[in-house]
């Protein structure tokens, strides 16, 4: 097994070459490379579009072997991640993780969320309870509030 | 005896058969000497020694092996899939053929790749194709990308017997010639060891001992309803537990019931427990006496009054002859009833509802401990006396086997008793607190369902506390008449010890008699009570009186 620190480089160097075009720069700390920051360009046809957020990514020593850690630094109104922490639930960032998901597919994934939130399980009860009511143009409102207010400058 | 065949084996019966016999000694109301005989009984659950898991299991892959002309590997997979169920793998592998083999992860090979190169997509460094495994998809990883993945696997526990290919969308399994390759020599043993137990642990009708490092596990052999209890006694270790909720033994109580009790004994313990001291002091002479005998008879050893545990009343008061023993039982509501006004009453109802818990709690704990005490006391008689009696009495030891089966008894009857309380205190929970909280009490009906209940506790006590006192103390007493009898070089009086030993297999039987009925009696419910139990009971009390 290479260690973490052998396939994080691999990472950064195929980060480097990815970042344009798919709305996903990944950038590690200057001094560490087992802290990284991510900034998401957010998907068109949502109520974030337009926005930009930012994730703190923490990568454990055992990397790949155990999955990283993901919050949100942007504050972010979705039923799947937390307001006040940022803290994202996503089953590959726990229990479904494999070791062949790199940071950049950690980011595809969450950006594939942002689209299509899973309302069962919410993290943002309030988020979640307006899906399960079937409300998307109140769903739509207060997320839309909420990226102009933090995600666009 | 009839009886004692039917009581030891009593947990052991068919629903049906124990129907049977309880219509015959409710014809017959022969107070717990059940006469019936007892026919072919199919038992309730079997003890299974590792051999004869292993040869099951062995026996289930080959039955699968053999109609389905998979490998054993893939025949495990599947067992697994269908909780060990031999006939439903089957069943699910002819009709959904396809849904079935996918849900296990197997799937056709795919084709070999022709490069000689490839990328670990784990590590993305570059291998030569055959230094490189996979699984049937041919998704290849390296040696030490594998060594990781397996590893972790393994030591997260048993679902890495259901392992996937690394990719994350590919469901092919694992063979298990990956893991052996891969895994190192300690993560290997431990997923044999989870394959072996597979067997038990996902298959609906066994479970583990729980004694400890006992080997053996438990079959259930008939239908049982979702969270029904099941008395357990592992042949092989003694243990006793119940099959539904591996905690202790414990008819005649549902296992919701245990749970409840363990729950509010945790959150009542701050309060409780600085009360139940492990002391009290004499009633008359306020000496602390420590409880140093299993049975509730105490004597204070400084100014000798003999005294209850419980109730701390005089020992004379709880005499047969005057049938006051079970006075000691009674949660007496009635001082309750008295005058008290709102206010008041408001008041004292937090503090009866402590007190009716301390209750039961207290004597629930105190059979609780008289247990483990029996439990050390059997230990000690059969390492220190066993073997010293059998020599001055000129017995083989076989046939003092009696004096352990006395011990058994208490231990088990201890038990029961002590799960009476916890009964008790649900089942009469309604009763109780109408007592308190009303002026009226409770109907004569109602009460007619306590006296009964508190009679067949208190009847079933008495005979215990006579059995274990006969265990004890008498047992004490022909030991030391023996030493002394061999100190003079005199002979040994062998008449009185036939005597003791005729009287305490009598005792062992007839409180063995006792016991399953007020099991029986309990685990039908309040309303059989009375219709079962009406009417005889000062009969009952005098007939017993002549059997003991
Ligand atoms: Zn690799
Ligand atoms: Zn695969
Ligand atoms: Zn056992
Ligand atoms: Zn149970
Ligand atoms: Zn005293
Ligand atoms: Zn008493």
């Amino acid at each position: 097994m290479a260690t973490a620190r052998q396939r994080l480089l691999k990472e950064y160097k195929e980060a480097t070459k990815q970042k344009q075009d798919t709305g996903i720069a990944l950038i590690p700390d200057e001094t560490n490379l087992f802290a990284w920051r991510a900034r998401l360009q957010a998907p068109k046809d949502t109520p974030y579009e337009g926005g930009s957020f930012e994730l703190a990514i923490t990568v454990p020593e055992q990397y790949p072997l155990v999955p990283p850690s993901v919050r949100f630094r942007t504050k972010v109104f979705h039923p799947n991640m937390h307001f006040k922490t940022g803290e994202v639930c996503l089953d590959i960032l726990k229990t479904a993780w494999s070791p062949a998901w790199t940071l950049h597919s950690v980011c595809q994934a969450i950006m594939a969320l942002l689209s299509d939130p899973a309302a069962d399980s919410p993290l943002n009860c309030d988020a979640g309870n307006l899906l399960r009511a079937g409300d998307m143009r109140g769903y739509n409102c207060m997320a839309r509030m909420y990226t102009i207010e933090y995600a666009m400058q | 005896m009839s009886d004692s065949e039917e009581y030891a084996s009593g947990s052991l019966m068919e629903d049906e058969e124990e129907e049977e016999q309880e219509s015959a000694s409710d014809q017959e109301k022969d107070f717990g000497l059940d006469n019936s005989v007892t026919v072919s009984k199919k038992p309730a659950y079997r003890i299974l020694k590792g051999e004869t898991l292993e040869e099951r299991r062995k026996q289930a892959l080959e039955e699968v092996t053999g109609v389905l002309g998979i490998t054993e590997e893939d025949a495990a997979r599947l067992l697994r899939r269908f909780k060990w169920d031999v006939t439903r793998v089957h069943e699910e592998w002819f009709s959904n053929y396809d849904a079935v083999r996918a849900s296990v992860g197997l799937q056709d090979e795919a084709p070999v790749p022709s490069t000689s190169q490839a990328t670990c997509m784990i590590c993305f460094e570059s291998y030569p194709t055959d230094q490189m495994y996979s699984a049937s998809c041919r998704h290849l990883f390296c040696h030490d990308c594998w060594q990781g993945y397996t590893s972790t696997a393994i030591a997260d526990g048993p679902a890495c017997l259901d392992l996937r290919c690394p990719d994350p969308k590919c469901t092919a399994c694992v063979p298990t010639s990956i893991i052996k390759r891969t895994a190192p020599p300690e993560a290997l043993a431990k997923y044999q060891s989870f394959c072996v137990r597979s067997f038990v642990e996902d298959n609906r009708s066994l479970v583990w001992c729980v004694g400890r490092g006992c080997e053996c596990a438990v079959e259930c052999c008939v239908d049982r309803t979702a969270d029904e209890a099941l008395d357990v006694i592992c042949s092989s270790c003694g243990a006793t537990f119940c099959f539904n909720c591996k905690e202790e033994a414990h008819r005649p109580v549902s296992c919701e019931w245990v749970r409840k009790w363990a729950i509010k004994n945790s959150a009542e313990s701050e309060n409780v427990h600085w009360i139940i001291a492990n002391t009290k002091p004499c009633p008359r002479c306020s000496r602390p006496i420590e409880k140093n005998q299993g049975c509730m008879h105490m004597t204070c050893s400084q100014c000798r009054f003999e005294f209850c545990w419980l109730c701390q009343g005089d020992w004379k008061e709880h005499g047969d002859r005057t049938g006051g023993f079970f006075n000691c039982n009674r949660y007496d509501a009635a001082k309750r009833k008295g005058d008290y006004d709102e206010e008041t009453r408001k008041r004292d109802n937090a503090k009866q509802s402590l007190e009716r818990y301390m209750h039961y709690f207290e004597r629930w704990d105190a059979h609780q401990k008289a247990r483990n005490k029996a439990k050390a006391d059997q230990a000690r008689i059969s390492a220190d006396w066993l073997e010293r009696l059998s020599e001055q009495t000129k017995t083989p030891s076989s046939q003092l086997k009696f004096i352990m089966d006395a011990w058994s008894q208490i231990i088990e009857c201890r038990r029961v008793l002590s799960w009476t309380y916890t009964y008790g205190y649900y089942a009469l929970e309604d009763m109780d607190h109408k007592a308190s909280s009303t002026k009226e009490g409770n109907s004569s009906a109602e009460e007619n369902q306590r006296f009964f209940f508190e009679f067949l506790q208190a009847d079933a006590e008495r005979s215990l506390e006579r059995l274990h006192e006969a265990a004890e103390v008498q047992l004490k007493k022909v030991m030391e008449n023996n030493s002394t009898a061999q100190g003079n070089g005199a002979p040994l009086d062998l008449d009185s010890f036939m005597a003791f030993r005729t009287h305490l297999i009598g005792l062992t039987d007839v409180t063995r008699g006792y016991f399953e009925k007020l099991v029986r009696q309990l685990e039908k419910g309040f309303e059989d009570l009375e219709r079962d139990f009406g009417g005889g009971s000062a009969e009952e009390a005098a007939l017993i009186e002549t059997t003991l």
